[in-house]
């Protein structure tokens, strides 16, 4: 067995449907912004779903756009951290296959594609995961026990995602997944929680953080942000569609976190969730959360990003991981936008207008996939 | 250390799996690539002391989805660029679930209530040793006492063409190898950065076919297998250390 090392964030990258850096997505979702809008092309193209978040930093049509995504938030983190990409491991989740606009009309773009043009620079080891919509979370966590095993001194984790076409649009249509545009008001099509609930909102974006042992972080001089300090993972083993109703399999990876990280529930100050915005997975989301505080969870502030920057896929765990991080060096937790009735089935600690200024410490970062993967990083301030 | 305990390997996913049963009830539902992955899952797994609890790492097809959804895509491509609208395109929600990275991953899980380690790695070249890496250092942590690695892809989405399913048993326990009668261990895998960049063709489960053709017959001693350049990432040259007894 290796020794297990302190694993520290030093370095921060986001890009989103709010803000093109960690700083703005952050100052948008205190803010209680939406970056969810009605577009023209999805319009045009007659969807049967018109809503979505862009990144406008970004413009359609420019060449390998996952790629320069990937690389705003990879070139924020680093810059950060003041490291260079020969320097650290590579772990990147890029999402889904997908047709990719260019000048050309649309072009077939597997998600390896974009992998591999990002990794050569890294250094070793060079890890590209799968795993739907738990993949940025689950990047993070793996890259985390590589750090914390001693196998790599520090690395970029992380994902992006560019799937916000013609294509996933109709996809997850087809499945009653995504929030329709109900003519009133495009930014708040997405509803985590709430009664009126109808699905979730593709968008584009990328997240990243570097990682690094403390120790290697101190000999730096490297700015310390927060520290990792435990990963779960399960799967439902239930059903490729729906979680189950009791959310036994998200609780399994809440459960896990903790336990890795030498903690108890109670110890937790709040979460960051992964709640969508779809009538079956935010109720189960919502169950495995009260199951896992008991009967504390009326104290444990809970947030979802959703409403404000959509679901970005293979990067949602990773801009989920930015905000964590800035959530534990403030205190401040984010509201979840657009939230103001909670279903039945839904309550929680939740935070509705205001950000929550508090003293929150420890965040519990979680993200759950289709298929029933389950992933959850543990968070907290640097001391 | 760590011990190679069977392998399997399929080019057709013609003959379903009879167990478990939900996998069987399922499986009409997933792409080639992701039949082919879980039908040599199950010809390893009856190996296993314990499926419920070893590590499982699926490799994700490098070329994914199926001819059904690209006929759908190009439909859609050609009735968006032809005047008509995206929108008039119909998709059967089922082949949605082709495009899905972890699939394959989580079909066995449910199928076999794997409540372990369960991670999928790939959709880019060389990622198939990365996941053996990963069962390397989590046996040698003590963490789990067997591991699965498995991989199905496909040449060409088109048509299907170039399908091959691939699955590896691994085990700390000295256990022979079910083809060679013998144990065989996996010492490490060695990476050295090759001078250039090179580009490669992925496909996740070939390049572990491969090495469990060059093993077949071998007789004992150490084996230093120096993984074709198609087979990596284009960055390291990968050398698979292991050791027949």
């Amino acid at each position: 067995m290796t020794t297990a090392r302190r694993v520290v964030v030093t370095g921060c990258g986001a890009v989103s449907a709010v803000g093109a850096t960690s700083d703005t997505f952050w100052q948008a979702l205190l803010l209680g912004r939406s970056g969810i809008a009605r577009l023209p092309r999805l319009v045009a193209a007659q969807l049967p779903v018109t809503v979505g978040g862009e990144v406008a930093a970004v413009p359609l049509g420019c060449g390998d756009r996952d790629v320069v995504l990937a690389n705003l938030a990879i070139d924020e983190a680093l810059g950060a951290a003041h490291l260079k990409r020969s320097a650290v491991g590579f772990f990147w989740a890029t999402g889904l296959d997908t047709y990719q606009e260019s000048d050309r009309g649309p072009v077939f773009r597997p998600a390896g594609s974009c992998f591999a043009a990002l990794a050569h620079p890294f250094g070793e080891p060079r890890r590209m995961i799968a795993a739907a919509c738990a993949a940025g979370t689950q990047t993070i966590g793996e890259a985390y026990w590589q750090v914390r095993a001693g196998h790599v001194d520090a690395c970029i984790a992380g994902g992006s995602s560019c799937l916000l076409s013609p294509f996933y649009i109709i996809g997850f249509a087809a499945l009653q997944a995504l929030a329709t545009d109900d003519g009133d008001d495009p930014s708040s099509a997405c509803r985590p929680f709430d009664r009126r609930r109808r699905g979730f909102a593709v968008s584009d974006g990328a997240g990243a953080l570097v990682l690094e042992s403390f120790e290697t972080a101190r000999r730096r001089g490297a700015p310390v942000l927060a520290e990792i300090a435990g990963f779960g993972m399960s799967q439902d083993r239930f059903d490729l569609n729906r979680p189950p109703d009791d959310g036994s399999g998200a609780e399994r990876c809440l459960r896990q976190a903790v336990e890795d990280a030498g903690l108890a529930p109670r110890d937790v100050d709040a979460v960051n969730a992964h709640a969508t915005g779809t009538r079956v997975g935010d109720l189960a989301e919502a169950a495995a959360i009260r199951r896992f505080f008991g009967s504390t969870w009326t104290t444990k502030p809970v947030s979802s990003l959703k409403g404000a920057i959509g679901h970005a896929m293979a990067a949602a765990g990773a801009l989920e991981a930015v905000a964590a991080v800035a959530t534990c060096r403030t205190g401040v937790v984010p509201p979840t936008v657009n939230l103001g009735d909670p279903d039945d089935g839904c309550e929680l600690c939740h935070v509705i207008g205001p950000p929550r200024r508090d003293d929150v410490r420890t965040v519990l970062s979680a993200s759950f996939g289709m298929g029933g993967q389950n992933a959850a990083v543990v968070f907290r301030r640097f001391a | 250390m760590m011990y190679l305990v069977a392998t399997a390997e399929r080019r057709s996913a013609d003959q379903l799996p009879s167990e478990p049963a939900r996998l069987r009830r399922d499986f009409r539902r997933f792409n080639l690539p992701v039949q082919l992955a879980l039908a040599a899952a199950t010809d390893v797994v009856p190996a296993a002391e314990d499926s419920g609890r070893m590590a499982v790492i699926s490799l994700s097809p490098c070329q994914n989805g199926s001819p059904e959804l690209y006929h759908w895509a190009e439909a859609a491509i050609a009735a968006g660029s032809g005047g008509g609208h995206f929108g008039a395109a119909r998709m059967n929600p089922t082949h949605t679930l082709h495009v899905i990275d972890n699939l394959a991953l989580s079909a066995f899980a449910i199928a076999y209530r794997s409540d372990g380690y369960c991670l999928g790695v790939g959709g880019a070249p060389g990622q198939a040793w990365c996941g053996m890496e990963i069962l390397l250092e989590r046996l040698a942590d003590g963490r789990e006492r067997e591991g699965l690695l498995m991989a199905g892809d496909q040449a060409r989405i088109t048509d299907g063409t170039g399908g091959r399913g691939v699955a590896l048993l691994f085990s700390v326990q000295r256990r022979p190898y079910a083809a060679l009668g013998r144990p065989v261990e996996l010492i490490s895998i060695e990476h050295k950065r090759r001078p250039t960049p090179l580009p490669v063709a992925a496909h996740a489960a070939a390049g572990l076919c491969d090495l469990i053709a060059a093993l077949a017959g071998h007789g004992a001693g150490d084996v230093a297998y120096e993984v074709p350049a198609e087979h990596t990432d284009g960055i390291d040259d990968v050398t698979v250390i292991l050791r027949v007894a």
